[in-house]
């Protein structure tokens, strides 16, 4: 692996072209953080600031937030609620569909000045998005793929989705915003990686949440862009696969418990599933803390990450405050998290000055294949092979 | 010195106290006594700290949140034990301290904080500002924090937070 795909600013340019604004379903929000009509929410897909806003129909419109006249944001808020879109520097106004409605002094002012007899506010709206969407969770795309949200992700990975996007209605329970100075394919090349979960992570490892000896999958689409792992948790026990784990403390005793009571709430034995959907979205569920995390990329050498913990809209009050309590484990502040962060921009920093060295990633072997262990690097090689494919390198 | 809101009656002696507290507070984090952390908490104690976004809006998920002193010592725990962190000092500055009323179950006092992190060979940065809302105690004869809410001004933590504020 070149080390100059982390760093180069045109392999960057290229990527918000191909990957970002080329024919890739890319997530935008939650139904639920835009229940009602008029309801809008921020987002940033890729370096593209959008706005995901509910019509008066029900349907979301995701638009870019750029005013046609002079590329002002339209939307200065996080998310609220609106009747319309009114540009502050000139007060353009679009409905919730991204239709120019109003553009003051149009016809001039006692017939000096105005817009050119020939301007079609029809054809000045703001630029919309195709959009998909599954079970609560909005996608779009700049680009309109030629293949269905379902078909994108293939069934392997649809029926991962579908695990926790079941239809039942969600409730957002906040967000954890990070900003870390590192390229973003280092964060899902973190989620594609296995083999470092067991060792970096002391917290995890320690009380069994996730550790290399225990019974789990590393899973992909076809195409290997999309991926998933999955675990299942363990006991904090000494054994031939802890003895080599420098991080696992057999002495190490919460002193409160609570944080790690998690109960059993899907289908099936598998207690952490963290998908990666390309290109800029993972699914994680680790016990029941539930959270999308979306990955926006502002240069090669930074992104933000930007999580969104929810839950079901029918949790009974003891599982929110489950949730709340393992949130702990994630974001900035992250018990677990942390290490991922500091891990990443460690990486950005070995990285810098070094771009003409290569990272290995031969761990597993050099093929592309669903394992069931976590002692490979398989799917950061199918990431890649799908990734050289997009951005023709 | 601790202000206190117009009409609110507080002795200089409570003053005082109050000032020690928030004081050896501070004095405890600036120094990276982090196993000092806890005592300034009760038993039953909640901590956060969570970005304004999710505490104005309602939302309760907070980047560090803790329901009793245990699990304040649990974090201390990790930040010595388990999380991974490049090298780094946090300076916090804590002022504009104001007693705001006097309640049955506590004294309610607001703060405003700001901190500064300075990793190894890098300039210093400002880190993190925000407002502290607590609830204090009497509690086996010192004053302690029953409840510290800290509230992020920015949406986002640069790198990440790995001491407590």
């Amino acid at each position: 692996m070149p080390n100059w795909v982390y760093t180069d600013p045109d392999i960057f340019a290229r990527e918000q072209e191909r990957i970002f604004g080329g024919p890739s379903w890319l997530y935008v929000c939650l139904d639920a953080e835009i229940p009602n009509p008029g309801d809008f929410t921020r987002s940033r897909l890729g370096t593209r600031e959008v706005v995901a806003v509910r019509g008066t129909d029900g349907a979301v419109s995701v638009l870019v937030n750029r005013c046609a006249h002079r590329s002002m944001l339209v939307c200065s808020a996080n998310r609220g609620t609106v009747k319309e879109f009114t540009c502050p520097y000139h007060q353009w106004t679009y409905d919730l569909e991204g239709r120019l409605l109003g553009v003051p002094f149009r016809r001039g002012y006692r017939g000096q000045g105005g817009m050119p007899e020939d301007f079609r506010p029809e054809e000045h709206g703001l630029e919309r998005l195709a959009v998909a969407a599954r079970n609560g969770v909005v996608f779009a795309s700049f680009a309109q793929p030629n293949e269905t949200l379902e078909d994108y992700l293939g069934p392997l990975m649809l029926g991962y989705f579908d695990r926790v996007f079941s239809g039942r209605e969600l409730k957002v329970l906040g967000y954890q915003r990070q900003r870390l100075p590192s390229n973003w394919k280092l964060m899902f090349e973190n989620i594609k990686d296995p083999y470092h979960a067991s060792l970096l992570h002391v917290f995890l490892v320690t009380f069994g949440l996730f550790r290399l000896d225990q019974e789990s999958a590393i899973e992909m689409d076809d195409t290997g862009r999309h991926g998933v792992l999955v675990s299942r948790r363990g006991e904090q026990k000494v054994n031939e696969a802890t003895a080599q784990m420098s991080a696992f403390h057999s002495d190490l005793r919460l002193a409160d418990p609570r944080l790690l009571e998690p109960v059993r709430e899907f289908p099936g034995d598998a207690t952490v599933v963290m998908q990666t959907v390309w290109p800029n979205l993972i699914v994680q569920q680790q016990s029941n803390g539930l959270a999308v995390r979306q990955i926006v990329p502002i240069d090669a050498g930074n992104f933000d990450l930007v999580w969104t913990h929810f839950g079901y809209a029918d949790d009974p009050p003891e599982m929110t405050q489950r949730r709340l309590r393992q949130a702990n484990l994630f974001g900035p502040a992250g018990l677990v998290s942390a290490d991922d962060g500091e891990a990443m921009i460690l990486s950005q920093a070995g990285i810098a000055g070094n771009e003409t060295a290569e990272c290995l990633v031969e761990m597993g072997g050099r093929d592309i294949a669903n394992v069931p262990h976590m002692v490979t690097e398989t799917a950061i090689r199918g990431f890649y092979q799908h990734y050289r494919a997009v951005m023709g390198l | 010195m601790i202000a206190a809101a117009p009409g609110l009656r507080a002795s200089p002696a409570l003053r005082t106290r109050l000032a020690d507290l928030y004081g050896g507070y501070d004095e405890a984090l600036a120094e990276g006594q982090y196993e000092r952390w806890p005592e300034f908490f009760t038993e039953a104690c909640v901590y956060k700290i969570i970005p304004r976004e999710n505490y104005d809006a309602g939302l309760p998920v907070a980047l560090i949140y803790a329901e009793s002193r245990a699990m304040l010592t649990d974090r201390v725990a990790a930040l010595r034990k388990t999380i991974l962190y490049a090298p780094r000092l946090v300076r916090k500055l804590t002022g504009g301290i104001v007693l705001r009323s006097l309640d049955v179950d506590g004294m309610r006092l607001s703060a405003s904080f700001a901190l500064f992190q300075s990793l190894l060979n890098e300039p210093s940065t400002v880190f993190l500002c925000g407002r502290h809302y607590d609830r204090v105690v009497e509690d086996a004869g010192a004053l302690r924090f029953a409840e510290r809410i800290c509230v992020t001004d920015a949406t986002l933590v640069p790198t990440s937070l790995i001491f407590p504020i």
